[in-house]
């Protein structure tokens, strides 16, 4: 691709700016606002791997957000050992959870595999309601808090959490980079776009698909990790919240599906609205907060299916370059 | 000659619909078979049967000396047995070159080799100009370039054609006539499911005629034409006495 060098100069452009931010902006409640949309941008982009490029919709990552916390938890509180371990150890246990459930839910397609991956996070959720000597059942439990421990994942300044959820985004991002622009990346397209096309053509659809699940589940319980290790507590509530899966599906549908930067753009977008919505309007009128944001998504859906990602392209080329778009997903080029 | 592919006994029922009964042919090596008869004889069931998108009931279809029956399509695929499809399918939002490559991948995943793999591929078909384009806005005699160059990239020994020429005006058959003509000069055996006679007649040396899923005959075209069951499959016993080496029954 002919465009790289630039590209990377305004991701290097941006990454100053984002490490820069707890300089210049020291309240809790921003910093708060900028680990959450670091960190949805995160599970949109673990999200994206499979929902986006292999146009696999998964309504059920909550599994593997849950599974990624309590495997950190439990191995902390009950055995002493640190989240940083706690934190791969949960997405090896996602990796292996991924492969049953894969097995099950590939067997469906569209939305039928929606609905069944849905199922699977809200099993899951049941059990652990049911775990009650070994995971605290429905009541949950809180992480016992150490100061400032950096060893053990907690820190007291909150930049450093905003740190730490920006490494994983940048870890996401990599790993997005190196197989969109690897053979896995046009098996994950070419299986979204016809999966039989592609079997035609020698795509062992299955295992890829099996494969880039295990990737996101991977990635999403990293997430899952962080999360209980910033809010101090886990209950399977929320762990397993239904919230979750959609919201990872969502950043990338607004921003922009299957591709680079869709669901960071996304986060950003829904993450601040809902934040500033709320701060706004949450303690006047209850509930129009939700309304406004509700009407955000069906506009991009109705107006933009494409993502907001192609919208702001699209713009900017027609300012600067006053020519058409060539279509985004034309970046798969080779 | 050595056979390519030889396909035996094949059978394939839809509930109480008899789709491919007891269906036997052989290709040799660099031929050209063409697969005819009238709609829902079971030509593209057949293509499916050997491509592994239809288990077959019974039979076996063997490549190379590979059993086929059994294996999933990418297998089928990696095996050097490639195929088109009827209505092309392309990847409607990847470029031309990126669906290229994709079969590309299948005998090497470097990026790079792989461009140029397609590219080769893509100039075979005559399709360079287009390289960056989406598949989706190529016009259907270019979409179906795409699907050959795309099966190409596999490197395939055996190319399998669903009606590549359907939906073509004539200046364009003649063009897909002639690629198909330079895809067997390359070596490939080809069989090819085609409606327009007078292309088959260009490429095809060998025909097999199926009907309600069995072969009713086989043979050179003219042969083929002349045959009184091939003339009531397609236009009715009353045009039988209507036998001629010429005739083209379509």
């Amino acid at each position: 691709m002919r465009r790289v060098p630039r590209n990377w100069l305004w991701v290097g452009l941006l990454a100053a700016i984002v490490l820069m931010l707890p300089l210049v902006v020291t309240s809790r409640f921003a910093i708060d606002i900028f680990i959450r949309i670091a960190l949805f941008a995160f599970i949109g982009v673990a999200w994206n791997l499979m929902g986006g490029y292999a146009k696999q919709l998964s309504l059920g990552h909550a599994a593997y957000f849950g599974l990624g916390a309590y495997t950190s938890t439990i191995l902390e509180i009950r055995y002493g050992i640190s989240p940083w371990l706690g934190m791969i150890a949960g997405g090896v246990v996602a990796m292996l959870a991924s492969l049953p459930i894969g097995a099950l839910c590939f067997r469906l397609r569209g939305p039928y595999f929606a609905i069944a991956t849905i199922a699977t996070a809200q099993v899951l959720m049941l059990l652990f309601l049911k775990f009650r000597d070994f995971a605290w059942g429905a009541e949950g439990t809180t992480i016992p808090n150490f100061g400032d421990a950096p060893l053990m994942m907690q820190f007291d300044e909150k930049s450093s959490y905003y740190f730490l959820a920006l490494g994983l985004l940048a870890l996401g991002v990599a790993i997005t980079y190196r197989i969109e622009h690897s053979w896995m990346g046009y098996y994950l397209v070419a299986i979204g776009e016809d999966e039989d096309a592609a079997q035609a053509i020698g795509v062992n659809a299955p295992r890829v698909k099996r494969d880039i699940y295990m990737i996101s589940a991977f990635l999403t319980a990293l997430a899952g990790t962080f999360y209980v290790q910033y809010i101090y507590f886990i209950d399977p509530a929320t762990a397993f919240s239904f919230n979750i899966s959609v919201e990872a599906a969502l950043v990338s549908i607004v921003g922009g599906i299957g591709t680079l930067w869709g669901p960071v753009v996304g986060t950003v977008l829904l993450e601040t609205a809902s934040a500033l919505l709320q701060s706004w309007l949450g303690s006047s009128a209850g509930g129009v907060q939700l309304t406004i944001y509700s009407l955000i998504l069906i506009a991009v859906i109705l107006w933009r299916p494409s993502g907001l990602l192609g919208l702001f392209e699209d713009i900017y080329r027609r300012m600067v370059h006053a020519r058409p778009a060539r279509p985004k997903e034309a970046l798969l080029d080779g | 000659m050595a056979e390519a592919l030889v396909v035996r006994n094949l059978s394939k029922r839809f509930g109480g619909l008899r789709a491919v009964q007891d269906l036997g042919f052989s290709v040799g090596e660099g031929e050209t078979l063409a697969l005819i008869g009238p709609n829902g004889a079971g030509k593209t069931t057949s293509f499916n049967l050997v491509t592994g998108f239809h288990r077959a009931d019974s039979g076996s279809v063997v490549a190379f000396g590979r059993e086929l029956v059994g294996l999933p399509p990418y297998e089928v695929c990696a095996l050097g047995v490639a195929r088109t499809f009827q209505v092309a399918r392309p990847f409607g939002t990847m470029t031309v070159l990126a669906n290229v490559m994709t079969g590309a991948f299948l005998r090497d995943k470097t990026v790079s080799v792989a461009r140029t793999r397609a590219q080769e591929a893509i100039a075979f078909v005559g399709l360079s100009a287009k390289e960056h384009i989406p598949a989706r806005s190529l016009t259907t005699i270019d979409q179906r370039r795409l699907e050959m160059a795309r099966a190409l990239a596999t490197v395939p020994r055996i190319l399998l054609l669903d009606e590549v020429m359907a939906g073509l005006n004539p200046a364009e058959i003649d063009q897909a006539v002639a690629l198909v003509g330079k895809l067997s000069a390359r070596g490939l055996t080809i069989i090819i499911v085609e409606h327009v006679m007078r292309a088959i007649m260009a490429v095809a040396r060998h025909i097999v005629v199926l009907d309600h899923g069995q072969k009713i005959a086989e043979g050179s075209p003219s042969e083929v034409v002349a045959n009184p069951e091939v003339i009531r499959a397609y236009l009715g016993t009353g045009y039988v006495h209507a036998a001629q080496p010429v005739a083209a029954p379509c």
